[in-house]
């Protein structure tokens, strides 16, 4: 096994296949254990030829490839829609056109924060900034590069992190309450 | 609520067995812990257990949360299977984090006030309980405890969307206020619709006696907020404090007074027969004993019967769990041997050798 300790794409197991898979130009690892390796295959691992398996893997690739992959953790559309659960802090950038709908769902059509922020408030705003320094970057990259449907996706990401004006339009109408609650 | 305080119990432990506050928070930089290797996993929770594992630390935390110290740290892969059984059973810590064997660590006070547990489905789980109704009191530690640990952790934190959680449900405020309740009246009155219908209307949830997805064991609730984005942590508590729990307080004792009013004979029946199976039994399954520990529960709550203390029933709500059984007697192996056992236990508490 090349990676000594990777556990599984889908839970905590120890992963016992590794694969990459190239799609769309994209490089994208499969760590899974026994349990979703079979899942995946709809058989069980051992019994397998290898290269089978390893087909079948390339074809769950590209079955996943559609829908933003997140650039910091990796973690697909289809991971998301499988396990409910979202993958890093950037997730919610990656997939914010997805969420927005089901934020709204899950907290009565609210899809901004009004409670508490952490102390280090300056903090939260620096990295705010970063975040959309970082995102104008790439913005420029993909436009130059005729990638518009990134290009598109980037912009939603910028929009959704830019501090909104009370009236901004199109945030909904519980979402654009300004923020209140405890400020420590 | 009008009603002098002389007339109505402090803490409302008539119906209101406990309440808890749990925060979800993770670390700034670093992968959630589902999508985090096991190095990652130990990193996260190397970064925690050095933040709050000072003896300065620990001391802030724990007087935050109003608990007496120690704060003992168990790693949960080395803990034995029966002992991780017991702290779910206590409602310390989660099914899913008392399975597995990914590295994860859970972090409590003796008296159970305050617990954190790692490497959950967040990286940082933080639960403060009080028994009875004191869901302010519980809510101003859980604040204490938030401000504590946001002084030593860096939690990653997105300026529209709030605290950042593993599943979107939990975002924005990552808080859940929560209580305990046993409804037995209500249920016997075919009237709990009336509570399910108002959680529904005010975005709560009502789950059974051990969280989501079980049943009501023995007609106990847990009513907890649904939402936790855009809506301030001070909003919830108010819904709940201040709304939803002192109305169901007041349903339930309204049914408690209705039926001994109007159908003592029946209650008086049941509470009895409740009483002496449990006195005479010498085998007992967990369903049954939660079953008729409910019924005599609204017995002694309504002076119907004397018998053991609401204090000593709520303990052996947990006690008579299978983990607690045998860790109190190493000595049980089957099941018929669990069952002597809580019945052993059923007939001392009811006065019967
Ligand atoms: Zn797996
Ligand atoms: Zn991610």
């Amino acid at each position: 096994m090349a990676a000594p300790f990777r556990s599984c794409d889908h839970c905590g197991k120890p992963a016992v296949v590794h694969n990459t898979v190239i799609v769309n130009g994209k490089v994208i690892e499969h760590h899974l254990c026994e349990e979703h390796a079979a899942a995946v295959t709809g058989q069980p691992v051992g019994p397998v030829p290898i290269n089978a398996l390893l087909g079948q893997l390339a074809q769950v690739g590209a079955a996943r490839a559609r829908g933003p992959t997140c650039p910091s953790c990796g973690l697909t559309f289809h991971d998301f829609k499988s396990t409910g659960l979202l993958g890093c802090a950037r997730c919610y950038d990656t997939f914010a056109a997805t969420l927005v709908p089901v934020l709204e769902r899950a907290h009565g059509g609210a899809t901004q924060h009004v409670g508490r922020v952490p102390p280090a408030g300056d903090a939260a705003i620096k990295h705010r900034n970063e975040q959309l320094e970082r995102l104008a970057r790439e913005l420029g990259a993909a436009v130059a590069a005729e990638r518009y449907e990134e290009a598109a996706r980037l912009r939603d990401m910028i929009h959704a992190l830019r501090p909104q004006a009370p009236d901004a339009p199109g945030t909904g109408s519980a979402g654009a309450a300004p923020p209140r609650g405890s400020v420590p | 609520m009008s009603m002098p305080g002389a007339l109505r119990p402090t803490d409302d432990s008539d119906v209101v067995m406990s309440c808890r506050v749990r925060l979800a928070r993770n670390v700034a930089g670093m992968p959630f812990v589902g999508r985090s290797t096991h190095p990652q996993r130990r990193e996260a929770l190397e970064a925690i257990r050095s933040a709050c594992g000072t003896a300065e630390a620990t001391g802030s935390l724990v007087a935050a949360a109003g608990a007496t110290g120690p704060l003992a740290w168990v790693d949960m892969p080395s803990m034995p299977a029966r002992d991780r059984q017991l702290l779910w059973e206590r409602h310390l810590i989660s099914r899913n984090f008392a399975d597995g064997d990914s590295p994860r660590a859970v972090a409590l006070t003796q008296d159970e006030r305050f617990s954190m547990m790692v490497n959950e489905e967040d990286h940082l789980r933080v639960q403060v309980l009080r028994p009875g109704n004191a869901l302010r009191a519980a809510f101003d530690a859980a604040m204490a405890v938030d401000a504590a640990l946001a002084a030593r952790l860096d939690f990653a934190f997105h300026p529209r969307l709030g605290y950042l959680t593993a599943c979107p449900t939990n975002v924005g405020c990552g808080i859940r206020i929560g209580v305990m309740v046993h409804l037995r009246a209500l249920r016997l009155t075919n009237e709990l619709e009336k509570v399910k219908r108002a959680a529904k209307e005010l975005h709560l949830a009502h789950r059974g006696f051990h969280g989501e997805g079980t049943d009501a064991t023995g007609d106990w609730f847990q009513i907890s907020n649904q939402r936790t984005l855009g809506i301030a942590e001070s909003e919830l508590l108010e819904v709940l404090a201040a709304r939803v729990v002192p109305a169901i307080v007041n349903w339930e004792r309204e049914a408690r007074r209705a039926l001994v009013e109007r159908q003592r004979l029946l209650v008086e029946d049941r509470v009895h027969r409740g009483v002496a199976l449990l006195q005479a039994a010498r085998l007992l399954t967990l369903d049954e004993a939660m079953k008729q520990l409910s019924t005599v529960r609204l017995g002694v709550s309504t002076g119907l019967v004397g018998g053991p203390s609401l204090d000593t029933i709520n303990r052996l709500t947990i006690e008579i769990q299978s983990a607690h059984l045998r860790a109190a007697d190493p000595s049980i192996e089957g099941d018929d041997d669990e069952r002597a056992a809580r019945a052993r236990i059923m007939r001392a508490a009811f006065g019967v050798a």
